[in-house]
């Protein structure tokens, strides 16, 4: 008369275990479904009923209560509907109770009976301790990532059923799909020129410092931005399964394999809500941009035409790594740790720069650059403007670099890094710079110079710090930092009046 | 208490749809009191000029006149004038500036803040726009500081740009007063940005507007005010312009009067140049330096040729290419490593170095060579 079934549930991009619990007594004939489901799961009545029943099952005309446990944790989305449908049958007696022993059940169900994957399998498995799971063959791939559980894949209820009693044995899982190439990633060859930027590129993938490019347009800001996780190296596994669950929540379609092993690259536009952005929404919390970007690049192009509201949303992910949604109706919290690059023009006709050339009013330009938060400005340690690439340049047969060579030397940096107990310099603490990044005689001028002049905050400080430590990992040399490294550091941060008008 | 003409004249000033030529055809008709009655009263003018300036649109105009007449006390805009420290003189007066005596169309009423003497010597105009750059601002600054240094009054209008720039240059050499000419009310300070400016410059010298207290500064009386700055000169001198821009309404006006319009040549990238380099191509003379213009005034130019000590500490041996490479137009970082072909690392620190000893000004993440005065 009663059955529990072990399925899960979404937490943002955790999984949570569910205990769902299946009645069926005597009474008036009905069908509830108690622990707060949320819209789509508390429609699992009418797709499991019309699963059944396309399935040669009985329903019972009994008075049916589903309960989801814990009761306090919200559940969502139909990834439970195939732990109710064998629970029924368990507590209708049309299933024998030890096979619900050890083994999970996670899956949607069609009205004919088929079983499908739900976004955000390999977060539900993981949390599951169970050591067999029956899923949805399209969530195969995903289940086996884990790699803890014995996976069972099936395509409809009428196939599980008779694998339960034994009827059949356990189908085969669908063979992995063949792997295609990924798409070749833009290759920094084909940059013509452009030393300074393909330098502050390369600073920015060995340090993970966040950079902002200035230019008008056709100076090339996109281009640079996107070749930027090119230089970056493949995720170790565990950044790599962090990234896929989150892509997994989301349902963001993953690279054969499953697992996402180059830094994903996003760049939402520029009218993005603060919710797509960061993550949220008003029933199931999915993550935004910036969580999809975890442990990539997020490009955010235009930054100027951002609403400077969602631009102050991201200021704390920036800094902890993590962003904590609170809604009325729930809490989550998402991975965040981007590298984040952003593009903007020096003014709104886009033609400013020091030719003289710029036809907005100043007015203008001071709403302009208002949009943009000192806070803001200041996560940025690498500011660099960018010219339009002289005529030279652009006819120079030889590109520059090819992205192998610059990954190459990012990878020894980062490696640098890792020696010092941080994935990359931006990680750095405020402490820990002064053990590993002391500076020479000469750079403590240099430093002190810039202090006094009214160059450099104290944040500024620490920033300049860990990226004239990037420049020094690039050329493998060994701390203290000197003057060489403090004025490359300098050269690639702009003082933020660079976005105020020029006139007068 | 009898009023005296210059409060009759201020009311008329702030009626509404009052311009220039409407104020000097009515004054030039009638005085002032009597004018103010004849607004009041609201009557045709039969005075040919008076219906000239008036145009078609006449009885509606005379009608909103005779409204914002009938709701002005001109005791009380009097006495708002003398609480203030503007002054006011009509032409005709011994008060009004000598060299709008003689002009074809002198301001009817002109205000004052700060001392008209400043109006007494030799004046040079300089004008330019006000979307300038580095090298554009730098030229306006080291005319009006060499020429206020030699006892020339700097004539600009205190907008964004080249005119805040030359008026600066003047307040440096702190030797000659100068003169602004604004397009509104004296006590409305536009634009707003420019208040410490406005106030060194009536300091020191004097400001002028044709507009009464309180006006704002509507778009139409900018040519005029222009007008006023080209009267007022000897010699306009035009910094950076952009093609067909507001300085060319200077140039205009300067020619109409047959004053000398002289420009500063630019290079032929530099869209705020395209300008002053048409007006070289008409033939207007070109100014190189200072002495240029004191050639122009008829003055000797003493200082031609003597080669200035440069104070600055001379650049190492191994910056001088970075810094050719520089130049003088502003150069991204970018353009100067190619230029080079240096290392960044390398040519970061070569440009700190030049920045420090002010061979090069950073602006952003541009670059620029500098002379010796920081212009």
């Amino acid at each position: 008369m009663l059955a529990t079934v072990s399925s899960a549930t979404l937490v943002g991009v955790e999984g949570c275990p569910v205990r769902v619990e299946v009645h069926v007594s005597s009474g008036l004939p009905g069908f509830t479904v108690v622990g707060l489901p949320d819209a789509t799961c508390r429609e699992a009545r009418d797709r499991v009923r019309a699963a059944l029943l396309s399935s040669g099952q009985r329903w019972p005309s009994q008075r049916v209560t589903v309960n989801l446990a814990p009761p306090a944790t919200r559940k969502v989305g139909a990834g439970l509907d195939l732990a109710i449908a064998v629970g029924l049958l368990v507590a209708d007696d049309q299933l024998d109770p030890g096979c619900l022993v050890e083994r999970a059940f996670l899956g949607e169900l069609g009205l004919d009976g088929t079983v499908r994957a739900v976004p955000g399998s390999l977060p539900c498995i993981d949390a599951l301790t169970e050591p067999e799971i029956v899923v949805a063959d399209g969530a195969v791939v995903e289940a086996q990532l884990v790699g803890r559980h014995r996976i069972r894949a099936v395509s409809d209820l009428v196939t599980l059923i008779k694998a339960l009693q034994g009827a059949i044995g356990w189908p085969e899982p669908p063979p992995p799909p063949l792997p295609w190439p990924l798409p070749p990633e833009p290759n920094l060859a084909d940059v013509r020129g452009q030393p300074a930027a393909r330098y502050a590129l390369e600073v920015a993938a060995a340090g993970g410092h966040h950079l902002l490019l200035v230019g008008s347009p056709g100076a090339g800001k996109t281009m640079l931005a996107r070749r930027l996780p090119g230089l970056l190296p493949d995720l170790p596994r565990p950044h790599a399964l962090e990234a896929t669950r989150i892509h997994s929540v989301a349902g963001v379609p993953l690279p054969p394999g499953g697992l996402i092993r180059r830094p994903p690259f996003r760049s939402p536009h520029h009218g993005a809500s603060a919710v797509s952005l960061v993550g949220g929404g008003t029933g199931a919390m999915r993550p935004g941009e910036i969580s999809l970007a975890h442990r990539g690049v997020l490009f955010l192009d235009e930054l100027g035409e951002f609403a400077p509201v969602v631009l102050d949303h991201l200021r704390q992910p920036l800094e902890e790594g993590v962003i904590r949604v609170s809604r009325a109706a729930a809490k989550a919290t998402f991975p965040a740790r981007v590298l984040l690059v952003a593009a903007m023009n020096p003014c709104p006709c886009a033609r400013g720069g020091p030719q003289g050339a710029c036809r907005c009013s100043p007015q203008a330009q001071q709403r302009y650059t208002r949009r943009l938060s000192g806070p803001l400005l200041d996560r940025f340690d690498l500011r660099v403007e960018l010219g339009r690439p002289e005529i030279g340049e652009l006819m120079a047969a030889a590109g520059g670099e090819s992205s192998a060579v610059v990954a190459a030397r990012v990878r020894e940096a980062r490696a640098r890094a890792l020696s010092r107990g941080v994935e990359a310099n931006v990680e750095l603490r405020q402490r820990q710079l002064d053990d590993v990044a002391p500076l020479d005689a000469a750079a403590a001028r240099l430093v002190e110079g810039a202090l006094r002049a009214g160059r450099l905050t104290g944040r500024g400080l620490s920033g300049v710090r860990r990226v004239a430590l990037t420049v020094a990992d690039l050329a493998s040399d060994d701390p203290p930092l000197g003057g060489d490294h403090v004025h490359t550091a300098l050269a690639l941060r702009c003082d933020p009046s660079f976005l105020a008008g020029r006139v007068a | 208490m009898t009023l005296p003409p210059e409060a009759f004249a201020t009311a008329l000033a702030g009626l509404p749809r009052m311009g220039p030529a409407r104020l000097a055809s009515v004054l030039g008709a009638r005085a002032p009191a009597e004018a103010w009655a004849s607004v009041l009263r609201g009557q045709p003018w039969p005075e040919p000029e008076v219906r000239a300036a008036l145009g078609a649109d006449g009885a509606a105009v005379q009608a909103a006149w005779r409204s914002a007449a009938l709701a002005t006390d001109v005791a009380s805009v009097w006495r708002r004038l003398g609480d203030s420290a503007v002054g006011v003189t009509l032409p005709g007066t011994s008060a009004y500036p000598a060299p709008l005596v003689d002009d074809i169309e002198p301001p009817a009423v002109l205000f004052h803040l700060g001392d008209l003497a400043a109006i007494a010597g030799r004046r040079v105009a300089i004008v330019g726009t006000r979307r300038c750059t580095a090298t554009g601002a730098g030229v306006a600054h080291e005319l009006g500081r060499e020429l206020a240094a030699r006892g020339i009054a700097i004539v600009s209008g205190l907008a964004w740009g080249i005119d805040g720039a030359a008026h600066r240059g003047a307040l440096a050499a702190g030797a000659t007063p100068p003169i602004g000419v604004v397009g509104s009310g004296l006590d409305v300070v536009y634009p707003a940005g420019q208040q410490r400016l406005w106030d060194a410059v009536a300091e020191s010298g004097v400001l002028l507007s044709e507009a009464p207290l309180g006006a704002h500064p509507e778009r139409w009386r900018f040519p005029a005010r222009n007008r006023i700055i080209a009267a007022l000169a000897d010699v306009v001198v035009v910094v950076e312009s952009h093609q067909r821009g507001g300085s060319f309404h200077t140039v205009d006006e300067a020619d109409r009067r047959g004053i000398d319009v002289m420009a500063v040549p630019g290079s032929v990238r530099n869209a705020a140049a395209r300008g002053v380099n048409d007006l070289l191509a008409e033939g207007r003379a070109p100014v190189r330096d200072v002495d240029d213009v004191l050639i122009a005034l008829g003055l000797t130019a003493a200082t031609r040729h003597r080669a200035a000590a440069d104070p600055r500490p001379p650049p190492l041996e191994a910056d001088r290419a970075v810094l050719e490479a520089v130049g003088w137009q502003a150069s991204s970082l970018d353009q100067i490593a190619v230029r080079t072909g240096r290392s960044l690392p390398d040519l970061a620190g070569a440009l700190d170095r030049l920045c420090a000893a002010r061979w090069v000004r950073r602006e952003g993440g541009w670059y620029e060579r500098t002379s010796a005065g920081g212009g």
